[in-house]
């Protein structure tokens, strides 16, 4: 395995999604959030004005980057393929609850990892709770729960999203007047745009070439144990944020006074456990996703739209978890996600 | 792609939407929204946020000025009458708590900041004018320290506990964090 390219690729984007993840803190974005596509999401879905938190609002040129280095990368290597037309609706609704769980734990499985690497001892429960969501997606994959498969061809759309992306890189050059950014909150802190630009492009570009992947990686190890590459490159993450977060006198082990953290510890499992479980229906944990959408999968797309949607509810219905803990709708939020991932999972079932 | 007279079609609507597109943006490039001609919601907003703060300053400007002449007992009256008249007011909850530090008695004011930072989280937010971070920090730092003291002398103390996750809940909101 490690005379493979595909292996040392792995390790490599890992490890510069670790250095990363934590350097684009140091250089502005919110604490354990340098790179977070949930928070991302959310920033960017207040700053075209789908929510009202003037604290939550900022196009992220990271997110631009991640899909349009995919972009860049699947036309470069010939790999650019538009597909679609696997349960589009399903996605939407999956790409919504999936925004839904990372807000109740507060952060994607990327900055799940960056938390714990910082020493945040609170994100063990959201570790627990990913891996048994991928165990349960997986014994639902094994049992025969598949989203239907998908059509190749320029009549899906797949060139739809990276289009999109390519009007919110001129939106957040040219600044329109109908776009918001937040004057304080976690919205006003971000690192220089053509950093965090270019950050997102070399990583999206990487991570379509490898397709390195948080919830991927812990189903492929479920799967086949420590021979895939993934698993390598998950614990390659982890170690260069790490390092990191200890080189730049950011790690603080402990579970109390940890930044944008609750001590709800049953919601953090069962938020990331939502996660994990839509991640592998979806093939793919939200970074993922923006990925695949850069390639021209437009289900993919579908989810990313989701994303989006779920990221304004999450900030207008008050969904979002806080220091102060998670709120009433956070919770009916995951338990309606668990109960529309059992209703699909019965529904998409082939019994034959 | 340009096999007969509908593809020609097509191809020449975009061409031309295309130019006229640029030919707009380009022709209303100078007066754009950001001069005011357009929804420029961010200034709009602004202004709304720096009224929103010259009215509590106003509002609380007699507590304020009470608490810096050092009559606190005073302050804590007139503070009183305000937070009756806005019960959703955050920023009354804050000068409480200053006050109370001032009179010496840290946990109370300690739970007076987390029910001000619970209704609005600009108090420990630097770039906000709101911002009191320096003052809360402070406390916390002081009150974290003796809390733990305080918790071996007798564990097992449920309101020493509270005021534990008190402070737990002020360290997480002044590490910052995406909310």
């Amino acid at each position: 395995m490690t005379r493979s390219i595909e292996f040392w690729t792995t390790i490599a984007t890992a490890l510069l999604l670790g250095t990363l993840g934590v350097l684009l803190s140091v250089w502005g974005n919110p604490e354990n959030s340098g790179i977070c596509v949930s928070c991302f999401i959310e920033n960017s879905a207040g700053a075209l004005g789908l929510h009202d938190n003037t604290n939550m609002q900022y196009l992220r040129p990271e997110l631009i980057g991640f899909v349009l280095g995919s972009t860049a990368s699947a036309i470069a290597f010939r790999d650019f393929q538009s597909r679609g037309g696997s349960a589009p609706l399903s996605r939407l609704f999956l790409g919504i609850f999936l925004i839904f769980g990372c807000a109740v734990f507060i952060g994607c499985p990327i900055k799940l990892f960056l938390r714990l690497s910082a020493g945040d001892l609170t994100a063990v429960a959201g570790v627990a709770g990913l891996l048994a969501g991928v165990w349960m997606g997986l014994k639902g994959l094994a049992r025969g729960v598949e989203l239907v498969r998908q059509d190749r061809g320029n009549a899906n759309g797949g060139h739809l999203m990276p289009i999109l992306f390519v009007l919110l890189l001129v939106f957040l050059i040219t600044r329109p007047g109908f776009l918001l950014f937040s004057a304080k909150g976690g919205g006003a802190q971000y690192a220089p745009w053509l950093l965090a630009l270019g950050a997102g492009v070399g990583l999206g570009a990487l991570a379509q070439r490898t397709r390195f992947c948080i919830t991927g990686s812990i189903r492929n190890t479920f799967l086949m144990g420590l021979r895939v590459p993934a698993i390598w490159g998950l614990l390659a993450f982890i170690a260069a944020a790490a390092v990191a977060n200890l080189a730049t006198g950011r790690f603080n082990l402990g579970l109390y006074g940890q930044p944008g953290a609750h001590l709800e510890y049953v919601w953090s499992f069962l938020g990331m456990g939502l996660v994990g479980w839509i991640s592998v229906l979806i093939g793919g944990c939200p970074f993922r996703q923006l990925i695949k959408a850069g390639e021209g999968d437009a289900d993919a797309g579908l989810v990313v739209i989701g994303m989006f949607i779920g990221g304004a509810l999450s900030q207008s219905w008050g969904i979002a978890a806080t220091a102060a803990g998670v709120p009433l709708y956070g919770k009916v939020a995951i338990l309606l996600g668990f109960a529309s991932v059992a209703c699909g999972s019965l529904v998409c079932r082939d019994r034959t | 792609m340009c096999k007969d007279s509908f593809d020609k079609f097509c191809w020449a609507l975009l061409a031309v939407a295309l130019s006229v597109l640029v030919a707009v943006l380009v022709l209303n490039g100078g007066r754009d929204n950001k001069s005011g001609s357009g929804p420029n919601k961010a200034l709009e907003r602004e202004m709304a946020y720096y009224a929103r703060v010259e009215l509590i300053n106003k509002l609380y400007g007699p507590v304020d000025k009470l608490r810096s002449a050092g009559s606190n007992q005073e302050a804590l009256l007139k503070l009183d009458e305000l937070n009756r008249k806005y019960p959703g007011e955050a920023h009354g909850h804050i000068l409480q708590g200053l006050i109370l530090q001032n009179l010496g008695a840290p946990d109370e004011a300690i739970a007076s900041f987390v029910e001000g930072i619970r209704l609005n989280g600009d108090y420990v937010d630097d770039k906000s004018p709101l911002s009191r971070r320096r003052e809360i920090q402070r406390l916390v730092d002081t009150s974290a320290k003796d809390i733990t003291a305080r918790i071996a002398a007798n564990p097992g103390n449920r309101t020493l506990a509270g005021q534990l996750q008190k402070i737990n809940y002020l360290k997480s909101r002044l590490a910052g964090g995406c909310e």
